[in-house]
């Protein structure tokens, strides 16, 4: 992976003023890249900051500290009338409720060709119809569906509404914040290899956040986990899995549940608190450990917890 | 489910349908559903396979709509002066439910801690209310009663939190405080309606092993409702998958998670991503639940199953017995029907899970 990185996060720090004595430290210098075509998963539990992140990435909010890159511009601080339009067409972002986040009172065809609107992207109304039906077949939709308000859909077919509005732009990067997270068992499998499907006929990358880390391993190439707005571990996923090396990551995974009910009576699940546990995240520094996996600790600590 | 004397609760041929603006909605079509003392149901399903449905016609809370086209439910319980008791829930008088049975001696834990606990009461005070409505006890005992509680679902400073509010305490805490008020009134049966969907997977673990540590110092009877399946491999003893307001497989644990017979199940298995392997694709049921506006003709499992026949569409299939604990309706287990294998895929994850238990064995 020599290529230059789509995405590249440096040392981002999100803080919320709520009073003047006190501030809610969301992120605290998380660094990543997201390579053209590749899917990174942020995993962690809630209030970890993996939400907050992929709002300040598509500067839904303004970062506190460091930088963003994408594209190879800087997109953090103001932007000027050129670097708005690349970003606002090239990143684009797939909500977690898909009722929550279609407009009722639109339909599917003006949901899904706003943005063409806005970006002035056809030439006739039947180029923007076109463009329309051609979109709702690739997310496994008809054409027909385009005269259709969001609350005659299911919530499956509804997410994939909010995926073709996001791909309609022919974005280079897509945030899909818990996307699968209100859906189904049996829907989500549907939602996961239709992305999986665009990505490849499309090449756009991913930013998957989600709290579920099997499905993350299933659409991930790399993961960081998240912790208290921390990067604690991060790397691929054969990494990530087979090695968990960080205590919380450890905690995370043998939380996930097996459908093998034999062992899982008789396992427990390793719990971990930040709290006792002594450690402080402030004080640990990046450590690799082989490839590209690194884990957040001191150096006392990365030893302790390799020995393990 | 084994023998009679120890069934707790017997739900039999439950027909519930719903009046809408759009028309009749035919909810529940025959569930049949019972549980013995002691032990942990689970019922899975898709949403809108009627699995909160039939829990909600247990509590009595169903909405106005709905009406109870036949079936009962009958719950039988040992009353204040030891006398055996049987009763059918559905022709009780509400209030006489609200007053003997909710809460009392079924209590059920919602999906969502912040919307089930009152805002604007402390949490003490919220676990005190079952025990003055249903036992008659003094403030003081009430109190011991609660701090009991709040130790024994594992809240620590129960003192301190006793006075707190429900939003100064983090989701899994708020989750805890609902099952201890769940308890408060010392329940045969807990009701958990999805009770770990809106935690966190490690809060979920913890919850989950709370709940099994509680049953075995009470002896609950719990029936979960959940989608989750590795949730139903980790609590439960007999499994129940529902589709389309039926009871489609009925079997234990085991059966359901190293035997499974009715390609619903085989899907919602598949479905599950596998940590083990490398699979590109995930397996899902094509298409979606049916609209039981429209009653579906045969089985309703039908039009997504990619292994259906002629059959499938002109007559409902009747439970089969595989063995003495495991049923399943579908017409693959008619012995006339052609000798089907579940997906080869689903074959091979079962014997690695088999392996994995070896070890455990």
């Amino acid at each position: 992976m020599n290529q230059q990185p789509l995405l590249s996060v440096e040392n981002l720090k999100q803080y919320f003023p709520v009073s003047r004595r006190f501030t809610v430290k969301a992120v605290n210098g998380v660094s990543f890249n997201i390579f053209p075509g590749e899917t990174y998963g942020l995993v962690g539990e809630s209030g970890s900051g993996k939400t907050t992140i992929g709002r300040s990435v598509i500067r839904l909010y303004d970062p506190t500290e460091g930088r963003i890159l994408f594209n190879g511009k800087d997109i953090t601080g103001r932007l000027d009338a050129d670097t708005r339009g690349m970003l606002r067409k090239d990143m684009q972002m797939i909500f977690q409720d898909p009722m929550a986040s279609l407009n009722p009172r639109k339909k599917v065809e003006d949901i899904i060709g706003e943005g063409l609107d806005i970006h002035k992207r056809y030439t006739s109304r039947l180029d923007r119809a076109e463009q329309v039906g051609e979109m709702l077949k690739k997310v496994g939709l008809s054409p027909e569906h385009a005269a259709r308000y969001p609350h005659q859909f299911s919530g499956g077919q509804r997410q994939r509404v909010g995926i073709a509005r996001a791909l309609i732009m022919q974005p280079k990067l897509i945030i899909a914040d818990e996307c699968i997270s209100a859906l189904d068992v049996s829907i989500q499998a549907q939602v996961v290899n239709l992305m999986k499907d665009i990505q490849e006929e499309t090449g756009c990358a991913y930013l998957f956040i989600a709290h579920d880390l099997s499905m993350v391993k299933y659409i991930s190439d790399r993961i960081g986990v998240l912790h208290l707005g921390y990067m604690v571990e991060a790397g691929t996923k054969e990494e990530i899995f087979s090695n968990p090396i960080h205590p919380y990551t450890k905690s995370l995974l043998s939380a996930i549940p097996h459908p093998n009910p034999e062992v899982e009576k008789r396992r427990k699940s390793v719990s971990y608190d930040y709290a006792s546990s002594g450690i402080n995240y402030a004080e640990g520094t990046e450590h690799s450990v082989g490839g590209t996996h690194t884990v957040l600790g001191t150096d006392a600590e990365v030893e302790k917890w390799r020995t393990q | 489910m084994s023998e009679a004397q120890n069934t707790i609760l017997d739900i039999r041929n439950l027909d519930i349908s719903f009046k809408t603006n759009a028309g009749v909605i035919h909810a529940i079509r025959g569930a049949n559903i019972d549980l013995c003392k002691g032990e942990t149901i689970a019922v899975v399903g898709e949403s809108g396979s009627g699995k909160s449905v039939t829990m909600k016609a247990v509590m009595g809370l169903l909405d106005s709509n709905a009406t109870v086209n036949s079936g009962e439910i009958i719950y039988n319980y040992v009353d204040a002066s030891g006398k055996k008791q049987s009763v059918d829930l559905l022709k009780m008088p509400k209030k006489q439910l609200r007053q003997q049975i909710n809460g009392q001696r079924i209590a059920m834990v919602f999906q969502d801690p912040m919307t089930s606990l009152d805002p604007t009461m402390t949490i003490g005070k919220q676990i005190m209310e079952g025990m003055f409505l249903h036992k008659n006890m003094s403030k003081e005992a009430a109190r011991a009663r609660a701090i009991e509680l709040l130790e024994l679902v594992g809240i620590p400073e129960a003192e301190k939190r006793f006075k707190n509010y429900p939003h100064q305490l983090s989701g899994g805490m708020r989750q805890r405080v609902v099952i201890a008020i769940a308890l408060s009134a010392d329940p045969d049966i807990l009701i958990c309606d999805e009770p770990t969907t809106a935690l966190d997977v490690t809060i979920q673990a913890r919850i989950l092993e709370l709940i099994m540590d509680i049953q075995k110092k009470m002896g609950l009877s719990v029936i979960y409702i959940t989608h989750d399946l590795g949730v139903v491999a980790k609590v439960a003893d007999y499994v129940l998958v529902m589709y389309a307001g039926k009871v489609v497989e009925i079997g234990n644990v085991n059966d359901i998670f190293y035997d499974p017979r009715h390609p619903y199940t085989w899907g919602l298995l598949s479905a599950m991503p596998d940590l083990d392997t490398d699979d590109d694709r995930l397996y899902s049921i094509p298409g979606s639940p049916p609209n039981l506006l429209h009653e579906p003709k045969g089985d309703a499992f039908a039009a997504r199953n990619p292994f259906a026949m002629v059959i499938d569409e002109k007559a409902e299939p009747p439970m089969f017995e595989i063995s003495r604990t495991h049923r399943a309706a579908t017409w693959l287990l008619h012995p006339d029907a052609p000798k089907i294998e579940m997906p080869p895929e689903l074959k091979a994850r079962i014997k690695r899970a088999q392996k994995e238990a070896e070890k455990y064995l």
